[in-house]
């Protein structure tokens, strides 16, 4: 990417910002116009500015539909211009699903595809939602369903097709959440360094808080580099490349969340600083669409399985 | 030498990569050799420089760097890709020509011209190798705290001094040193980077035994060695720059070239292991991704003309870090490498097992490159 590219992307990033600040919501997805770049998706542009919503999300502790919305749209083949959002499913321990609706909700319409039988729209008032209260600043709804509610969903190109570039989408953005809330927590620890005084000078000037903060640094910019490729090689990106983006995102952005705590000492353990909102954000990204654990287990067992080739070719990056 | 560009591939990496996975499927005779496990490092040297020859003479190596100094054109993208497809075809690392990737793209860049068009063939195809001469026994992490001279007498460089930790020098046949030109007290700024002859009289090489029992590393002795000015690389007193250049190298786009081989390691070594868990291959499988993801931004913008900067500390530390989770891995799944190394494919994981600990030192210690990225990066008082 030519340095030009990267200021586009910084522009992106400041514009998603701004909007995700000032607003909640659909409101903040309206002032973006960000509905309108689902549509385009296949364009590198557009792209990169649809994912720039998340990293800008983690950072400002967004609340909106975003993710769900980014999920719904390959199961449809043109934008008839109805806001439907995805509801996050996993396994239940007690047997079944359990479906989790993140964001404030602005639908009249959620998509629910266990991977286990044909995915299914139900409309808003067929379902129960129930709030989750966590810290993390992102409305969270457990979503009860109605035993056969909603019609199915047929999806244009193929049902599997729609569920692989769904995930694909949604781990990326997922994994961009998740940087944009572990950089959240690491600057509150920047501040925190360079301000709180502790045997007469800044905590900063310790090696064993420099380092700290040093591979904290790493961790995020491991996240960003592999987060980047997939969203600018997207199809042409190495097999399963969204899945170790969203293992690596999982696994850093949960390191970067402790080493960044550990800076911070007891306040960052207390509701008097938002370090546990950006760690509670880390988490609830981490548990959809594949957590770090069972995504680098899955990944393990299909390395050992097929010795598959996942490089990343250099003719590729510099396209 | 003769040999033209052929500008298709120069234009295209990946018809290159294609071209050159071409040539590597004939079972090329100095590709079969070099495939095999060597856990002799004498011969593992012969039998890499042996490929490194038929790579220049099929022209692939050439590819990736000027015309002006003896290559055919294009950029770190083919050597990228070349090393990606060798690696692909089961070579096991760059042994011992590892400062193509290192050395190589300053001298290429900061080096004198002329010297350089004659240096530059001879060293891609194996004929010469090189070696790096920073460390002495009194300037290790304070690198500007080296002592070897250089004075001027006449029209040539007088140098005196000690090096150690100078890899490859044995098998060497020049060195980069960096020697004092300024006061002590001038610390980084007066010093200047010269090329000196390894085989001239007055330079004595004593290898060092590593602990994993190759013999790579080398203690250096100068002795009034004559350098002639026309050798210096980069400007006089100018080799603090010279340093950081070749630094940017091996912290930042090296780790693409090393990280060629770590997926190979872990598939070839790590998978069959019962004892080792589907989640530490897929973590492994992770930490890969982000070497190769970071490297290939570096290797992206120097092919572009800009650099990674204090960046490229970040991709050294993860290139360590994914070193070290393969080597875990790959340890986890062989107790024959501490017990009994005794087929050479055992010898080898040993030997790369034991130098996946010492990573974190080579090219500036772990902990100085933590400070790197505070002072730098994060700016912190
Ligand atoms: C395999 C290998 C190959 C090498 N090849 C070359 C080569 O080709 N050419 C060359 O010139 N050199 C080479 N080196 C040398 C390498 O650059 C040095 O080993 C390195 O810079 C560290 O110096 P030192 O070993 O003297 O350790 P020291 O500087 O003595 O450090 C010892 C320990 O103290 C720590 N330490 C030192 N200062 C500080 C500080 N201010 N704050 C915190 N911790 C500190 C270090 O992190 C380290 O853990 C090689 C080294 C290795 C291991």
């Amino acid at each position: 990417m030519s340095e030009p590219r990267s200021r586009d992307h910084d522009e992106f990033l400041a514009a998603a910002r701004a909007a995700v600040a000032g607003s909640t919501g659909a409101d903040a997805l309206d002032a973006l116009g960000w509905w309108d770049l689902l549509g385009m998706l296949d364009d590198p542009d557009a792209r990169a500015a649809t994912f720039a919503l998340f990293r800008a999300h983690g950072r400002e502790l967004g609340d909106t539909p975003a993710l769900g919305a980014l999920a719904a749209a390959p199961y449809f083949a043109t934008d008839d211009g109805t806001r439907t959002v995805m509801a996050f499913s996993r396994p239940a321990t007690g047997g079944g699903f359990a479906h989790t609706l993140l964001g404030t909700p602005v639908t009249e319409r959620i998509l629910v595809d266990t991977g286990a039988a044909a995915p299914v729209l139900v409309e808003a008032a067929e379902v129960t939602l129930t709030p989750v209260a966590v810290p993390g600043r992102l409305t969270i709804h457990a979503v009860t369903v109605a035993e056969g509610a909603g019609i199915p969903v047929t999806p244009a190109d193929g049902l599997e097709a729609a569920r692989a570039r769904s995930a694909f989408l949604a781990r990326v953005a997922a994994a961009y959440e998740i940087l944009g809330a572990a950089e959240g927590a690491f600057a509150l620890a920047i501040d925190h360094a360079n301000g709180r005084v502790q045997f007469g000078q800044p905590i900063g000037t310790f090696q064993a808080v420099r380092h700290l903060l040093a591979w904290a640094v790493t961790d995020t910019r491991a996240v960003e580099s592999v987060t980047d490729v997939a969203r600018d090689l997207d199809v042409a990106a190495p097999p399963r490349f969204d899945e170790i983006v969203k293992a690596l995102a999982g696994r850093n952005g949960r390191r970067a969340c402790e080493r960044s705590l550990q800076v911070l000492g007891a306040i960052g353990f207390t509701a008097e600083l938002d370090h546990h909102h950006f760690h509670s954000r880390v988490l609830a990204l981490d548990a959809v669409a594949g957590t770090s654990a069972e995504l680098a287990t899955a990944l393990g067992a299909w390395v050992r399985a097929e010795r598959p080739d996942p490089r990343i070719a250099p003719a590729v990056l510099s396209a | 030498m003769s040999k033209m560009p052929d500008p298709t591939l120069v234009a295209d990496v990946g018809a290159y990569a294609a071209a050159v996975d071409g040539w590597c499927a004939t079972r090329p005779p100095a590709l079969a050799a070099a495939v095999r496990p060597i856990p002799d490092y004498a011969t593992r040297v012969e039998v890499m420089s042996d490929l490194l020859g038929a790579l220049f003479d099929a022209g692939w190596s050439r590819y990736g760097w000027p015309e002006t100094l003896g290559g055919l054109g294009g950029s770190i993208l083919h050597r990228g890709a070349m090393w990606q497809t060798l690696a692909a075809h089961g070579v096991a690392s760059m042994a011992v020509f590892e400062h193509l990737e290192v050395l190589l793209p300053t001298l290429a860049a900061l080096g004198p011209t002329d010297f350089v068009a004659d240096a530059l063939p001879a060293f891609l195809s194996g004929r010469e190798r090189w070696a790096q001469g920073f460390s002495e026994p009194d300037a290790g992490s304070d690198l500007a705290a080296l002592r070897t001279r250089a004075v001027l007498d006449g029209d040539a460089y007088r140098i005196t001094g000690r090096k150690i930790w100078t890899s490859w020098a044995k098998y060497g046949t020049w060195c980069l040193v960096l020697a004092r030109t300024g006061t002590t007290e001038s610390r980084h700024r007066g010093l200047t980077a010269f090329v000196v002859d390894l085989r001239h009289p007055g330079v004595e090489v004593r290898a060092i035994e590593q602990a994993n029992g190759t013999d790579e590393l080398a203690e250096v002795t100068f002795d009034d060695v004559p350098v002639p000015a026309t050798r210096i690389v980069g400007d006089l007193d100018g080799g603090w720059k010279v340093a950081m250049h070749i630094l940017s190298h091996e912290r930042g786009t090296y780790a693409w070239f090393r990280q060629c081989f770590m997926y190979r390691d872990l598939i070839g070594h790590v998978a069959d292991g019962p004892a080792v868990s589907d989640r530490a291959v897929g973590d492994a499988l992770c930490d890969i991704a982000a070497v190769a993801a970071t490297s290939g931004e570096g290797l992206r913008l120097h092919a572009s003309g800009a650099t990674l900067g204090p960046r490229a500390t970040i991709t050294k530390l993860l290139l360590c870090e994914a070193e070290r989770s393969i080597q875990d891995a790959v340890l986890a799944g062989n107790a024959d490498l501490a017990l009994a190394p005794l087929d050479d494919t055992t010898a080898l994981l040993r030997q790369e097992y034991l130098f996946s600990r010492i990573v974190t030192v080579y090219g500036g210690s772990q902990q100085m490159q933590l400070e790197t990225i505070a002072k730098q990066l994060l700016e912190l008082p």
